[in-house]
């Protein structure tokens, strides 16, 4: 039995989504299963659960702003590495007891990518404006540039992108300023060109830091699949081959392999990552592709994991649940309204694409119209799209 | 192996073998108001942060560890619930403890009784467990009363909810929304601009008729006036509930952009009537765009909302209530003003060119948002 939610969540609309989660799920006809039985009799010797290795917030982290900035950054490197975001509302703690005026432009910084992982991108784009505003830090300019770059990118902002990257450029110059141009470039009609311009610059810049390096073969890897070539894999594989918890880019190639009719591939790339939601529903669909036996053991952990998001009323799982209700329940209306609530706020190509799926799956052509305006009017194409017809 | 071991080892196979999801964290609170009970479910993980679990630090919680933190345990979470009556706070009564599962591990759930004074129902629950701890902690409240089932969710910004439901939190729900329709409406400069832009035009035509039948005018304008205030708000019902049931929506930048718009048309048509002079019919039509902007207000009003027709019902009567309020106000010295000589020639000149100057701004503010 899972819930029969009567009304869908309600939306604001613009870029903000309704004060995190915090509506609550308005059926009172709402049919919830049994909650599980109170079992009293465990044994003694059996391990119940094992604590991540990562302890929350330590009270030490009050004593200074760059104590606090250390345990922020640990608590959200933490989260990003697992997928956990308990660990953001660890980090977020920190912040609520702190008064908002006496915060240094590193915690603002901090406070917005927090705010990015959210799903808050307004708050986040008025911390990161307020620290271009005020600072003269490089390493803070930096830092606020590029998630600023970021999150226009994400929303598909290409405008407001494009003079970010290039301010990027001019104050700190490097491969992560030539990803930024590179990808701001490949959304807007022009990927062939930044592909290999973002080569060119892979193979010329000497003293190249690794961050930097993993960053245009993340980005190298998805204008490749846009352009429908093999090497994107090559590319994704690089990055974790250095870096096996980049989250991201797990994703894209996992989802590439299930693109490209290779579901072992998927299989193995998400093989130790059920834990993370979008890997798991990745999962779950190369499960089901390849008629595994595993298949609906893992579809119905996700079911009980999306009926406990929907009953906290977490938005941040849209793009997941979209997924799941069109590949797994076979509900493109429901997949639909999902991908339509998530690409109101996100913009990248794989939410695009699963609108666009989502949207000829329900034959919704007013959706479908919308979608395929909006790539029209950025100059947008991606061999990963669905074809028109 | 006994049946006790045997069901001991199937509890633990259930929970062994698969990587449990992460997810935020989430306590379950099962209120039954038939029986007066409430079960409370917190995952191991967070009674951690909570209550020293972890005895020998090997980052692994066995049964034994739990079992020795029972009292602490239970503390805790009676210390994070509070259940109130009419008469003050309710007791719990101790009924069941043990281990449960959700999709991200094992939980520690524990049973009540409540117990209220005389003997009555609680009215409502109070929960601030590990909102200290972490703050994206949630309160997943179920709550049972015969036949029908409600969900809600209890935060730091929401830890109280109320138990009673029915009429009452029906009612309530028609106040609240009542009012914020009203308030809304008076906050609101777009709405109020537009609004006197529609009732201008009624005054001029008053001034030029006044010669003919002076007493009977005032009246008859009123009331029509009213009707297309009204035609406004029949409109804008339809949309804003075709916008909350997301049956059709908008994107909000484009909404508000072309509201501007139609304020900076309206006081257009008022001098030029390229729109027509039928006021309730482009009353009507605008209403439909206005209606769109109202959804995105009514959209951080309802979380938590149980009833949203009630919601809907009450918003868009506040919003009724509020133009004619304003009418019953505004107008009569409008009309007086419009037997001044200056009115037509300066005053309302100048309100049209002032409305359609913000108006205008407001279009190109917003319109750079989209």
């Amino acid at each position: 039995m899972h819930p029969v939610f009567s009304l869908p969540a309600l939306r604001r609309g613009g870029a903000f989504w309704i004060g995190l989660g915090l509506l609550g799920v308005l059926c009172s006809s709402a049919v919830m299963a049994a909650p599980s039985p109170i079992q009293s009799d465990f044994d003694d010797d059996a391990v119940l659960v094992t604590l991540p290795e990562s302890a929350p917030a330590s009270d030490g982290a009050r004593s200074s702003p760059e104590a606090m900035a250390r345990e922020i950054q640990r608590l959200i490197s933490e989260a990003r590495r697992s997928g956990d975001p308990r660990f953001l509302g660890y980090a977020e703690r920190l912040f609520n007891q702190q008064a908002s005026q006496g915060l240094t432009d590193p915690l603002l910084v901090l406070r917005a990518t927090l705010a990015q992982s959210l799903h808050r991108f307004d708050a986040a784009r008025q911390d990161l404006e307020t620290v271009l505003d005020r600072s003269d830090a490089p390493a803070q300019r930096t830092q606020a540039l590029l998630t600023l770059a970021n999150i226009e990118m994400v929303q598909g902002h290409y405008d407001r992108a494009r003079p970010l990257c290039e301010q990027l450029t001019a104050e700190y110059p490097g491969l992560i300023a030539s990803s930024c141009q590179a990808q701001v470039a490949a959304r807007t009609g022009s990927a062939k060109a930044a592909y290999n311009e973002l080569t060119a610059a892979t193979r010329s810049l000497s003293n190249v830091s690794i961050q930097g390096y993993l960053w245009a073969q993340g980005t190298l890897g998805d204008i490749a699949a846009q352009l429908g070539r093999g090497s994107a894999a090559e590319h994704w594989q690089r990055v974790l081959s250095q870096d096996p918890d980049d989250l991201y880019t797990r994703a894209q190639l996992a989802d590439w392999y299930l693109q490209n009719r290779k579901p072992r591939q998927a299989l193995v790339a998400t093989e130790g990552y059920e834990a993370v939601d979008n890997l798991a529903v990745i999962r779950a669909v190369a499960l089901h592709r390849l008629n595994h036996p595993d298949a609906p053991a893992l579809a119905s952990r996700l079911r009980e994991r999306f009926e406990e998001a929907l009953w906290r009323g977490s938005m941040l799982h849209q793009r997941d649940l979209s997924r799941f209700e069109l590949d797994i329940e076979q509900r493109p209306k429901d997949a639909l309204q999902h991908a339509m609530a998530n690409w109101d706020t996100q913009r990248e190509p794989l939410d695009t694409r699963l609108a666009l799926r989502a949207a000829i799956a329900a034959q919704d052509n007013t959706a479908l119209g919308q979608v395929r305006g909006w790539l029209k009017q950025q100059n947008q194409s991606d061999a990963r799209y669905p074809e028109e017809s | 192996m006994s049946a006790k071991q045997l069901l001991a080892v199937l509890i633990m196979a259930a929970f062994a073998g698969t990587a449990f999801a992460h997810k935020a964290s989430d306590s379950f609170l099962y209120v039954d108001m038939d029986a007066s009970e409430v079960r409370i479910d917190i995952a191991l993980r967070d009674l951690a942060l909570l209550v020293p679990l972890d005895a020998n630090g090997d980052q692994r919680i066995t049964g034994q560890e739990l079992r020795a933190q029972r009292t602490l345990a239970t503390q805790a979470v009676e210390n994070g619930i509070t259940l109130t009556g009419e008469q003050g706070v309710c007791k719990l009564r101790g009924q069941a403890w043990g281990l449960s599962a959700h999709s991200d591990g094992p939980y520690l759930a524990t049973q009540y009784r409540i117990d209220c004074s005389n003997g009555e129902l609680p009215k409502q629950i109070e929960y601030t467990l590990l909102f200290d701890q972490d703050s994206l902690h949630r309160g997943l409240v179920q709550i049972t009363s015969g036949e029908t089932r409600s969900l809600t969710v209890l935060s730091p910004e929401k830890p109280v909810v109320d138990l009673t439901g029915g009429a009452t939190g029906a009612w309530d729900t028609f106040g609240t929304f009542l009012y914020e329709g009203i308030v809304h409406l008076l906050m609101g400069l777009d709405h109020m601009l537009f609004l006197l832009v529609l009732v201008l035009p009624a005054t001029l035509i008053i001034r030029r008729q006044s010669n003919q039948t002076p007493t009977h005018s005032f009246k008859s304008r009123l009331l029509q006036l009213a009707g297309i205030v009204t035609a406004f708000t029949v409109a804008h019902s339809i949309t804003l509930a075709l916008s909350a049931l997301n049956i059709v929506r908008l994107p909000i930048a484009w909404v508000e952009t072309v509201i501007a718009f139609s304020i900076a048309a309206a006081a257009l048509n008022v001098v030029w009537p390229f729109l027509g002079r039928k006021t309730w019919k482009l009353a009507f039509a605008f209403g439909l765009i206005h209606g769109f902007g109202f959804a995105s207000v009514l959209g951080d009003l309802t979380g938590g909302v149980s009833n949203l027709a009630i919601a809907l019902a009450g918003f868009n009567l506040g919003v009724e209530f509020g133009q004619l309020g304003l009418l019953i106000i505004g107008f009569p010295l409008l009309y007086a003003l419009a037997h001044v000589r200056v009115y037509q020639r300066f005053i309302v000149p100048l309100i049209l060119m002032g409305v359609g100057i913000i108006s205008l701004m407001w279009v190109a503010e917003r319109a750079g948002s989209i």
